[in-house]
């Protein structure tokens, strides 16, 4: 069951605060770290909900955020439409999408499942691959991003573009932590633990999967949103399965199931590749190495070793538990 | 309340389910008996949707439910527990039947309010683990519960949904004596309308709390009656029984 611990909390609050203050403080090239951060984050902790919290390990992930990403250039470039509607029309497409790859999976579990999502996420990235009106393998450029002018703020300017992207990770981090608190999440921990048995007590438990990966989705699509606003150009290499890869490999390095983990390891991976490039341009390698060390630990991910060490500590003795639970 | 008509299962050529009828009143309580490899797990995953009948019909209060899903017979008030222990083994005993309460009254689903904190959920968690005698257990993990103690959550699992037939497919398999006796009491216990039909292997408890009984070798029904008769009648003796002896 998740729990959203005052650990959780306070590492949210000062990772997105050091975040913030990392992009007032640097240039431009430390914002453009800040939002690749916040776009891997994004999907990261979208993909923990249902892999860490609904056993369901998808590959489906990059594709949800393309093809939100496409489904926003569809309507603010092609038909001019304004970019919030568009937007959420971009978000809404992915959540229609994850729900549909949901239902039609519905019944297939562990690698069996993996092979459906990444079979779904190849077919649309070979759709938009093949798109000329969208410019196929081309891309389409003249993406442009929200106009909050009226609120006085310029997106244009990237330490405004920057710190919006974490106001859009704390509130994906907000969305998934409130609705697995809810009787959706703990139906759906029920089902990762024993679908049979959630299945005997009158859960449908399809369609529960199904509704969990169309959130997830949702959250997908905050990223392809962000991203296609980000760069204002957008290319079918969003949608390619090793995007999701690199999703699941932050998810698993910073911690299956924790939710707060994936964000860290978004940290950690984006960080890592830009000071280890700098070096060498086999910076895989020692991400990879980071990889191996996490799995051969026991797979709890950076920040879930973490708290595993901290709740190991030996129990206090009986009557002092209070004293020592603050 | 419950009826099954002309029930049959085949697998390949074995016939495990052999025309197997009979109905249970409102509030019964029947236990079926039968030695080993007689079709009564069989018999009971046909009853819950786990598994497909060849033939025959499953009604519920007069409506078949041969077209309904395991989720769906559930909803329907169909509840079982496990030969086996079939528990959320990373949760809670609470947790675990949180989640059960939950599914029970349509609460499994919303994505505003919280299962655990709703105040009947919590309620029937509460009534639940005194009936299985789990109270003082329900912050447990249930991975480090004992084998007595994860039974007890088997049955209260099923019970949590509120079902008005509760199916036991041996309630009491591997358990000590004197968790055999808080068996007796808990069935005792139950509100008199629950419907419940037990598999069981101990005599006792099947004429303890039996209103009738269903014998059951190779398939089929050999006998039905009431407890003073089951226990007169000799074909019961000489399949059942002597089967028993010959175990002992």
């Amino acid at each position: 069951m998740f729990r959203q611990t005052p650990a959780r909390s306070l590492v949210l609050i000062v990772t997105l605060a050091g975040l913030a203050a990392y992009a007032s403080a640097g240039g431009f090239f430390a914002r453009e770290i800040v939002i690749e951060i916040a776009i891997l984050a994004i999907l990261a902790i979208s993909l923990d909900v249902v892999a860490g919290f609904g056993g369901m390990v998808s590959l489906a992930h990059g594709a949800m955020m393309g093809l939100s990403a496409y489904t926003y250039a569809i309507f603010s470039v092609k038909l001019g439409w304004p970019p919030l509607p568009s937007a959420l029309l971009g978000v809404a497409a992915s959540g229609i999408f994850g729900t549909l790859i949901g239902w039609i999976t519905g019944r297939t579990t562990g690698i069996f499942f993996i092979m459906a999502t990444l079979a779904f996420g190849q077919m649309a990235y070979t759709v938009f691959f093949k798109w000329r009106w969208l410019g196929g393998d081309d891309g389409l450029g003249g993406l442009s991003r929200f106009d909050l002018g009226g609120l006085g703020i310029k997106m244009g300017n990237s330490l405004t573009f920057a710190l919006f992207a974490l106001v859009l990770v704390l509130a994906v981090y907000v969305a998934a932590a409130w609705v697995l608190r809810t009787a959706f999440g703990r139906t759906l921990t029920g089902i990762h633990v024993n679908e049979d048995r959630m299945r005997a007590l009158g859960v449908n438990t399809v369609m529960h999967r199904a509704q969990a990966l169309g959130f997830s989705a949702l959250l997908a699509g905050v990223a392809g949103v962000l991203a296609a606003q980000h760069v204002q150009y957008i290319s079918p290499e969003l949608l390619v399965w090793t995007v999701s890869g690199e999703v699941l490999i932050v998810v698993i390095l910073g911690g299956l199931g924790t939710l707060i983990g994936p964000l860290l390891g978004a940290v950690i991976f984006v960080l890592l590749k830009h000071e280890i490039s700098g070096y060498t341009n086999h910076w895989h390698i020692v991400i990879g190495l980071l990889l191996i060390a996490t799995v051969l630990a026991g797979g709890r991910g950076i920040y879930g070793q973490v708290e595993h060490w901290f709740s190991r500590r030996p129990p206090p003795p009986a009557g002092t538990a209070e004293a020592h639970d603050a | 309340m419950l009826e099954v008509r002309k029930l049959c299962k085949a697998f390949g050529g074995l016939k495990v389910t052999r025309g197997v009828t009979f109905a249970l009143e409102p509030g019964e309580r029947r236990v079926i008996l039968g030695p080993n490899g007689a079709g009564k797990t069989t018999l009971f995953n046909q009853l819950v949707g786990t598994l497909t009948p060849s033939s025959g019909d499953i009604l519920v209060e007069g409506r078949s439910v041969m077209g309904l899903s395991v989720a769906a017979r559930a909803r329907a008030g169909l509840s079982r527990s496990y030969q086996k222990n079939n528990l959320f083994e990373d949760l809670s005993v609470r947790e675990n039947l949180m989640l059960a309460a939950a599914a029970g009254q349509g609460k499994a689903h919303s994505v505003w309010r919280d299962s655990f904190r709703d105040a009947a959920v919590r309620e029937t968690v509460a009534e639940v683990a005194q009936q299985v005698a789990l109270t003082e257990m329900l912050d447990m993990p249930v991975r480090s519960a004992s084998y007595g103690s994860r039974r007890q959550l088997e049955v209260g699992l099923a019970l949590a949904t509120r079902p008005r037939i509760l199916l036991m497919d041996e309630p009491t398999s591997g358990v000590g004596p004197t968790m055999i006796e808080g068996f007796h009491r808990l069935l005792h216990s139950l509100p008199r309308e629950l419907t419940v039909l037990i598999i069981e292997h101990d005599m006792d408890l099947a004429f303890d709390v039996a209103d009738r009984i269903t014998v059951l070798n190779f398939g089929e029904v050999v006998f039905e009656g009431t407890p003073d008769e089951t226990r007169g009648n000799k074909v019961v003796r000489d399949i059942y029984l002597g089967d028993w002896q010959a175990d002992a």
